[in-house]
């Protein structure tokens, strides 16, 4: 199963995420999520990025909050609602929401 | 052409979720997607017409009856609007006024499905 996760807040959602079964895991960011795309600590970070190559980031939720593409790691594609949408339907068998 | 049904149970207008939703519901139906939306719990609370728009809000009536035009099905849970002090005839032109089971036969009958909160 190809299973796409939107994770929307900043609290760490690794235990939740090892215990998904999926062929492919894509984690999505939303909201106060993409905070794991551009904020280290002590140097690190997050370690949601390293559950998978498939993350992904959105565009509008990194801008509302002050910053932009320079800041999200390199690991983390952003994409826009349009892009949510093609990966919804065209990368991902199921979707959930943390 | 697929069909997304997105359960939204969480917030009000100018909650984040909530905006996410109405959001994602407008990319899906403009790239020619048929989408559902299923209000529950607070979300419900966003159905009452002639609410105040505040201007840092996203979304609001207007968003609502644009999405409807454009063929969305929004529909709201009866039992949880009721509970929340707002009738039917005070609710938005357009959206439907159901039980759970509409959401259940939306599911059944859709290619995606994203609930979001609920608890």
């Amino acid at each position: 199963m190809k299973l796409g996760v939107f994770v929307s807040d900043f609290k760490l959602a690794a235990d939740t995420l090892d215990r998904l079964k999926a062929d492919k895991l894509g984690i999505i960011l939303v909201q106060n999520g993409i905070y794991h795309a551009t904020t280290k600590e002590n140097g690190k970070a997050s370690s949601l990025l390293d559950k998978t190559s498939n993350v992904y980031a959105l565009s509008e939720d990194i801008q509302i909050r002050g910053m932009g593409d320079s800041d999200v790691d390199k690991r983390v594609k952003v994409v826009t609602y349009s892009d949510l949408v093609d990966l919804i339907f065209n990368e991902y068998d199921k979707i959930a929401w943390l | 052409m697929g069909t997304l049904t997105i359960g939204c149970f969480p917030g009000l207008v100018g909650n984040m979720a909530y905006d996410f939703a109405l959001k994602l519901a407008e990319a899906a139906v403009n790239k020619g997607h048929k989408v559902n939306i299923w209000f529950s719990g607070n979300a419900t609370g966003s159905v009452k017409a002639h609410q105040k728009h505040l201007k840092d809000y996203s979304t609001g009536e207007k968003y609502l009856k644009a999405l409807i035009e454009k063929g969305v099905e929004i529909c709201t849970c009866e039992a949880c609007t009721v509970a929340r002090g707002i009738q039917k005839p005070e609710g938005i032109e357009g959206v439907q006024w159901n039980a759970m089971h509409w959401y259940l036969a939306k599911i059944y009958g859709s290619d995606r499905v994203l609930q979001i909160g609920g608890e």
